[in-house]
């Protein structure tokens, strides 16, 4: 038995009919191959039955013959269907509202956790984060990708080692390795002061031991520079030196300035692009203005969007193209030595704690070929050489 | 001639053992209990009401009685008929 099976996609009515020949109409309507059922004789006479209405205008000459009138019970079908869906489209409009709340919700930050941090580290972490706009309610899409998020946060916090960022779902985890900053111990234990390098001794200031070296005096990397024996001869007793023991030392450093450097500056024009990924269409929805700088730089960001708990196959990208210049600087050579000396001495700077001063600096050579200077510093610092040594008092002595 | 006709083709159904219904264009009915009656060959609908339907033939009508009938389906040669079926009869006068 044949059924058709698009019986609820085409539209179809119900109709019934009232005649003396119901029977020859639907003999008629099986000559013309005219689909016609479910066919049911009322109690009053009448009789029920089943068209698609694209058969309708085919139907009435064979009602006008068979001398029957019809009239409309029931219209069926999608496109009924969709007519009557469409006058209750209060119900339309809140399924379409529940499906866009949801949508939006899943793309919510809806937590954020610290582990591993104490509470002083977590409320700075906290504040850090909402700087970087990363609070309750916000939308994932709009905020730094996590990898940023962890570079900028590892920046912003100074007491942490480092901040692992990562996004589960609609929360965000931020995992604290915090800096432990040992405490300097105050030892009590005998020891001298010995020197960390070679020196010429230029002043000193020695809180407690006996110093064996004086002003002017050379000395070697490790000798003695404040005893912790005091007292006289016979009578000597130990105790751990302390003191600041200032030396001259000296450092070399090889600097090398290009004559002809060219950098990239930003200048300040840009174009922010905003766009929705679709299955790997790139649709614009603001910044149509697809303006190619002569230098630019592109920075791309992309998140993709979830549904519930999917990730849809649609991502949210936003480009920003900024102009960069090109600037040329040209140095003369005396410019280049006065730039290379700087360079040197911040470079020796680094090595150096806070305390020291440099007393003097020397080009000790400089040459310029292929169009750059090559220079060669001698500095001559002040320091301090003291670092402490433990007296080791051996057993049975 | 008719009748000399159909006396052949009866022969041969018997002789050679082929189908009744294509050969002789006889009813093929099925039923499933007394809900739904299947007839394949009619020649069109004669009369129909909730407790009877007269079905035409190639040779005489056929009458199915019940009660709550409702053509489910109708095509050119076939007819699917639901409702209480009571009975099949055959009608020999044309």
């Amino acid at each position: 038995m044949k059924k058709d099976w698009l019986e609820p996609i085409n539209s179809y009515v119900k109709i019934e009919l009232r005649g003396d020949d119901i029977e020859g109409f639907i003999n008629e309507c099986l000559a013309r191959g005219i689909a016609i059922w479910n066919i049911e004789r009322t109690v009053e006479g009448s009789v029920s039955a089943c068209l698609y209405t694209k058969n309708m205008k085919e139907v009435r000459p064979l009602m006008k013959q068979t001398r029957c009138k019809f009239r409309l019970l029931e219209k069926n079908g999608l496109p009924f269907w969709a007519v009557r869906m469409w006058k209750r489209n209060g119900l339309l409009l809140g399924l379409a509202g529940f499906f866009v709340v949801l949508f939006l919700l899943s793309n919510m930050v809806w937590n954020i956790n610290v582990t591993g941090a104490n509470p002083k580290t977590e409320y700075q972490l906290l504040k850090a984060a909402k700087e970087l706009g990363i609070k309750k309610g916000k939308f994932i899409f709009l905020l730094p990708n996590v990898r940023q998020l962890q570079q900028q946060l590892t920046n912003a916090m100074d007491n942490v080692t480092w901040i692992g960022v990562s996004l589960n779902g609609t929360t965000y985890n931020f995992q604290v390795v915090e800096k432990e900053i040992p405490k300097r111990k105050e030892t009590s234990s005998p020891k001298h002061l010995v020197a960390k390098k070679d020196a010429v001794i230029y002043d000193m200031f020695v809180e407690k031991g006996q110093p064996v070296v004086s002003p002017h005096q050379f000395v070697y990397k490790g000798s003695l520079l404040v005893s912790g024996y005091i007292g006289k001869e016979g009578k000597t007793k130990l105790v751990p030196a302390k003191g600041v023991v200032w030396g001259e030392t000296w450092y070399t450093t090889s600097v090398t300035v290009p004559l002809k450097t060219e950098f990239q500056t930003f200048t300040g024009n840009m174009v922010t692009q905003h766009k929705i990924n679709l299955f790997g269409l790139k649709i614009p929805i603001w910044g149509w203005k697809d303006e190619e700088y002569k230098t630019q730089e592109v920075s791309k960001n992309e998140t993709p969007l979830k549904f519930w708990k999917w990730t849809l196959p649609i991502s949210y990208i936003k480009k920003e193209i900024r102009e960069t210049d090109g600037v040329h600087r040209v140095y003369t050579s005396s410019q280049a030595i006065q730039a290379g000396k700087a360079m040197a001495r911040k470079e020796v700077r680094k090595l150096l704690s806070h305390d020291a001063k440099i007393k003097g600096e020397k080009i000790l050579r400089q040459s310029v070929s292929n169009g750059k200077v090559n220079l060669s510093m001698h500095y001559q610092v002040i320091e301090n050489i003291a670092s402490e040594q433990p007296i080791l008092i051996q057993q049975g002595d | 001639m008719a009748k000399w006709r159909q006396q052949v083709t009866k022969w041969l159904v018997e002789k050679l053992d082929l189908p009744a219904d294509a050969m002789m264009d006889l009813p093929r009915i099925t039923m499933i209990g007394q809900l739904h009656i299947y007839i394949e060959n009619h020649r069109g609908v004669m009369a129909f009401s909730r407790e009877e339907l007269k079905l035409r033939l190639k040779q005489g009508h056929l009458v199915i009685k019940g009660q709550d009938f409702v053509i489910k389906t109708i095509l050119p040669e076939e007819i699917l008929l639901e409702g209480t079926i009571e009975g099949v009869y055959y009608d020999k006068s044309t």
